[in-house]
């Protein structure tokens, strides 16, 4: 073994320094020359006479170079070079052929490296922070639930002043705020950041500083961070922006640092970051939840085991101290990684797995196209075997020619990559979030990889191939006829064959389950109709405005849009119906107790204005709508869903009945009783779950500051849009306006399964078309070999149908085994996706017949050419056809 | 060619190179006149081919070269045995002792023991 790494070491060597080493000789020969010139010399002979005996002594100078530069050049590699050249000739020799096979191969290169660079950047790639796998993040969770949820600050309070495994902690959550650019009001979303965040993940900002302690939670917070992006992008990039100011919400806030290019925080992007401003004792008297998680540091020696059960003792007293809060909740510590692609992993796996398929096709098929192929070569692998070939050269030779048709691929398929990756990142857009999927680049890592996978293809497309021809090369020779290796060959076809079915209808069944599941996800009637509504996220700015203030404004913009021309309802709401619960909290009967803590099932709570359910198409069942009269200082109303009638009243009628709900009523107060006015349809605000009890309330009564205009109408939505935020701006002219169709954020929702079941079935029919082409070939040698036997078949009367019978009924043995087969091995492996599939079971039995119908559709379909090819073939030019 | 200069076996003449660098490394003129002056003259290497086999020996990692100043302060390269060559050359010892041996035992046969075994054919 050493000795042949030595061996390999020096041929390295001397092929690197070739021309080094043949300078190296010239001088070595001239050295040697004079010597022996000098020793002649000594001996008496005059100075030519000594250099002419010197020369003759040394024998022929070219010839020595010649012989020296051959030791020089090994074999090996001149017969690589010629072996190359050769596999190069004959590929273009063939041209139908090696299109088919680079194509084919090239797409399956090409959807592998498109994959391998998103899983590079969005799984494997460790974030840029100090020390990654030290970081954790908290959450709080719901017992018995697996999602993660938002922290109490109280909580985080504790845990800051009592863990001792962890440092640095600090809170992350969402932030929005209307800024203004160049005197126009955007709306942008960064983050609430902790200034102890910035030590957790051990990033400070490249440019400026992170705020401190004093500025955090001493409550002078009039400082913001901007991402590099974002101060590239959206504030020109100007050198002087440290220390300038940028006004948020109405309020200037002083730019004190800009993030590093490409900073997320866990995968998240954020054009800023901002600090929480409150003080200790404000967090602490924070009543309930507010929408952060916590991120912090293990301390040395730590491990996050330790960590978690630390914390796990610090909730359970906790608890003690505040069951109200903390009752129904357990803690939870996840990784980063984990934080990133918890729920990514299985569509992720399912990507990955659809790819391998693809690729395994794809390399099959490209087999069996060299097998077929070399049975036209049989004779010349049989003549050179006789003529002294070795078969290691032979299958060396056949090799190489294969790795050339790999390499060529490689580069092909980095194309394919190039536009498969294109394709990806419009259909992942800004709908779906997956974490650094911006930062998905086709780098030299991607290129790599993607040659490799090339190089290992080649190989093991390429192996099989080389071995099957040599193997019975003599008797090729032997045999004149085109029996020969024929048979043995043809064996490995079919094998190959029936693999290439199988795998593609494993694949085929997955990309039916999750097509079949989108299509259902997709008709799910989500109990109000989101064609033709527009609609317009309005923020004002925090510090001009109170609830009234804004209360009126919003009327005003309301009912300035119902009066554009060509508008049939425009009403508000808090939230968007989908995909958030809006206010997710509790709600129980006035005239019942209210819940022990741990019995409480939620509920969510949306304040809307009136005509909000007619806007919107949510069918009213009982009752009234809200009016203009339900005003701020009017009794409390509400209008329940049906859920939650079926729930807290039975069959009885719940109008005039009353509610306590857990959210604070306009005047402060989270004690008013609220009367049920009237009941409406559910609505459900995710389409792959049950509908959830919704208490509607007049906004009036339940304000916010940002609020949601929904217009129906069947106007073009542009000018529509440039409409309602023209009336907008002329009541306030630093709010941001952000216009959406309805049907586009129902659709946002469901884009993700959407774009799994366009992937994989993208995949699928790839996998399909191979396979067919892969039948095609097989077939189309087989009649080519069968021609004397359906020749002699004709002479003796049979029909063409019968001919084409014979050939079919091959193909379809065959592809009817790789279909069994492809059914045994989908229905172990769709188990594996049952977490992406809705309402239907992985072993749905209408998916898994139509998947084997379609193929063997394909598959007759491929053998059918061939199969008249056969019939059409004169009898007698069957059998001179030898 | 050099048939009266006594025409060496093929593969010999890397025996030879291999046995004139045990003592010490050695430029290629070096290995020459050491291989001559040992033989007493009677091996007159044809000197070119002295550089294929070092090249092919150093290919092989049996010797290893090097660039030094002469005693008269030239370039040349010296070329000295690796372990792998102390190794082969002591293999390849064994091997021509055996052969020579065998080949003189054939020669001393007298005629009598000869024509009493007669090759078949």
């Amino acid at each position: 073994m050493t000795n042949r790494i030595r061996r390999a070491w020096g041929w390295l060597r001397s092929t690197a320094g070739r021309h080094r080493l043949e300078r190296g000789l010239d001088e070595e020969i001239q050295f040697h020359l004079d010597q022996q010139t000098e020793k002649n010399r000594r001996a008496g002979l005059a100075p030519d006479e000594a250099r002419r005996q010197a020369l003759v002594r040394f024998g022929g100078l070219e010839r020595v170079r010649e012989r020296a530069r051959d030791e020089i050049r090994p074999a090996l590699l001149d017969d690589t070079i010629r072996d190359v050249r050769y596999g190069i000739r004959v590929l273009r020799k063939a041209p139908g052929f090696t299109a088919s096979a680079m194509l084919t191969l090239a797409l399956g290169i090409g959807a592998t490296s498109a994959i391998f660079s998103i899983v590079r950047t969005v799984v494997l790639k460790p974030l840029p922070y100090r020390d990654p796998e030290r970081v954790v993040t908290i959450w709080e969770t719901a017992r018995g639930g697996a999602g993660r949820n938002v922290i109490a600050p109280s909580n985080f309070v504790a845990w800051r002043e009592r863990s001792a495994t962890l440092q640095h902690l600090a809170m992350v959550g969402p932030a929005g705020v209307a800024m203004l650019i160049g005197g126009r009001p955007y709306q942008v979303s960064g983050l609430t950041f902790s200034f102890d965040a910035f030590n957790a993940i051990g990033v400070p900002p490249a440019m400026g500083r992170a705020y401190t302690e004093a500025e955090d939670v001493g409550g002078r917070d009039a400082v913001i961070v901007v991402s590099h992006e974002f101060w590239q992008q959206r504030l020109g990039g100007r050198s002087d922006i440290l220390d300038t100011a940028i006004v948020t919400d109405g309020r200037p806030r002083s730019v004190v640092g800009v993030m590093p290019p490409g900073f997320t925080v866990v995968g998240q992007r954020a054009d800023f970051l901002i600090p929480y401003g409150q003080s200790v004792e404000q967090l602490r008297a924070f009543a309930g939840r507010d929408s952060s998680y916590a991120i912090a540091r293990l301390r040395d020696g730590v491990s996050l085991e330790q960590a978690s059960a630390e914390m796990r003792r610090i909730f359970g007293d906790r608890e003690k101290e505040n069951p109200r809060l903390n009752a129904t909740r357990k803690v939870v510590l996840l990784t980063l990684q984990e934080q990133m692609v918890g729920d990514l992993r299985p569509a992720l796996f399912a990507l990955i797995g659809a790819v391998a398929l693809v690729l395994l096709v794809a390399c099959v098929n490209v087999a069996n196209l060299l097998l077929a192929r070399s049975a036209a070569r049989e004779r010349e692998v049989g003549l050179r075997t006789a003529l002294g070939a070795r078969r290691a050269r032979l299958v060396r030779q056949m090799l190489i020619e294969s790795l050339v048709l790999a390499g060529a691929s490689g580069l092909a398929g980095l194309g394919v990559a190039a536009l498969c990756h294109r394709a990806l990142i419009a259909l992942v857009g800004d709908r779906i979030p997956v974490p650094r999927i911006e930062q998905v680049t086709l780098d030299a890592t991607v290129v790599a990889f993607t040659m490799l996978i090339a190089l290992t293809t080649g190989i093991v497309f390429g192996v099989m191939p080389a071995m099957v021809a040599t193997s019975d090369a003599n008797s090729a020779v032997r045999d004149s006829g085109r029996h020969g290796g024929g048979r043995r060959l043809h064996r490995v076809l079919r094998t190959l064959v029936v693999a290439e079915v199988a795998l593609s209808l494993v694949l085929l069944a997955g990309a039916g389950l999750l097509m079949r599941s989108f299509l259902k996800l997709q008709s799910v009637d989500p109990g109000f109709r989101s064609s033709d509504v527009l609609t317009a996220g309005v923020q004002l700015p925090a510090t001009r405005y109170d609830f009234t203030r804004a209360g009126s404004l919003y009327s005003e913009t309301i009912s300035r849009v119902s009066a554009l021309p060509g508008v049939q309802h425009a009403a508000g709401a808090s939230c968007l119906p989908v995909p958030f619960a809006c206010i997710g909290t509790s709600f129980w009967r006035a005239d019942r107790p209210r819940p022990e803590p741990g019995q409480i099932s939620s509920g969510q709570v949306r304040p809307v204005t009136p005509a909000f359910f007619a806007t919107l198409g949510i069918a009213q069942i009982e009752g009234r709508d809200f009016a203009g009269s339900d005003t701020a200082t009017a009794p409390p109303v509400a209008i329940v869903s049906e859920e939650v009638v079926k729930q807290e009243f039975g069959n009885e009628s719940p109008l005039g009945r009353r509610l306590r709900i857990n959210v604070d009523h306009v005047s402060g107060r989270n004690d008013v009783e609220w009367t049920i006015v009237g009941v409406v349809r559910n609505i459900k605000s995710a389409l792959d779950g049950p509908p959830r009890r919704t208490v509607y309330l007049p906004i009036a009564q339940r304000p916010a500051l940002g609020i949601t205009v929904f217009v129906r109408s069947a106007l073009d939505p542009a000018s529509l849009g440039a409409s309602v935020t023209g009336i907008v701006r002329a009541l306030e002219a630093e709010a941001p306006v952000d216009t959406r169709m309805l049907d586009d954020v129902v659709g946002g929702t469901i884009a993700r399964p959407r774009a799994m079941s366009l992937l994989v079935g993208a995949f699928a029919l790839v996998a399909l078309a191979l396979a067919g082409i892969g039948v095609y070939g097989v077939m189309a040698y087989s009649v080519r070999q069968r021609t004397q036997e359906i020749g002699v078949r004709m002479a003796l009367g049979a029909t063409r149908a019968s001919v084409v019978r014979l050939v079919l009924a091959q193909a379809l043995r065959l592809v009817a085994i790789g279909i069994a087969a492809g059914l045994i091995v989908a229905a172990a492996l769709t188990r594996l996706l049952e977490r992406l599939l809705f309402e239907i079971a992985p072993l749905d039995p209408w998916t898994f017949a139509t998947t084997a119908v379609l193929l063997l559709l394909v598959a007759a379909i491929a053998s059918y050419v061939p199969a008249r090819r056969g019939m059409r073939m004169a009898p007698i030019d069957a059998l001179r056809a030898n | 060619m050099a048939t009266d200069r006594g025409d060496l076996l093929q593969g010999t003449l890397d025996m030879l190179v291999l046995k004139a660098l045990q003592l010490e490394p050695m430029h290629g003129w070096g290995i020459t006149e050491r291989i001559e002056h040992w033989s007493e003259s009677v091996l007159q290497l044809g000197q070119g081919t002295l550089y294929p086999a070092l090249y092919r020996l150093e290919r092989q990692g049996l010797i290893a070269s090097e660039w030094k100043a002469t005693e008269n302060n030239r370039r040349a390269r010296y070329y000295a045995l690796t372990r792998a060559g102390r190794r082969q050359l002591q293999d390849e010892l064994v091997q021509w002792q055996r052969m020579t041996r065998a080949v003189n035992l054939v020669l001393a046969v007298r005629g009598a023991a000869a024509r009493a075994h007669p090759a078949t054919e």
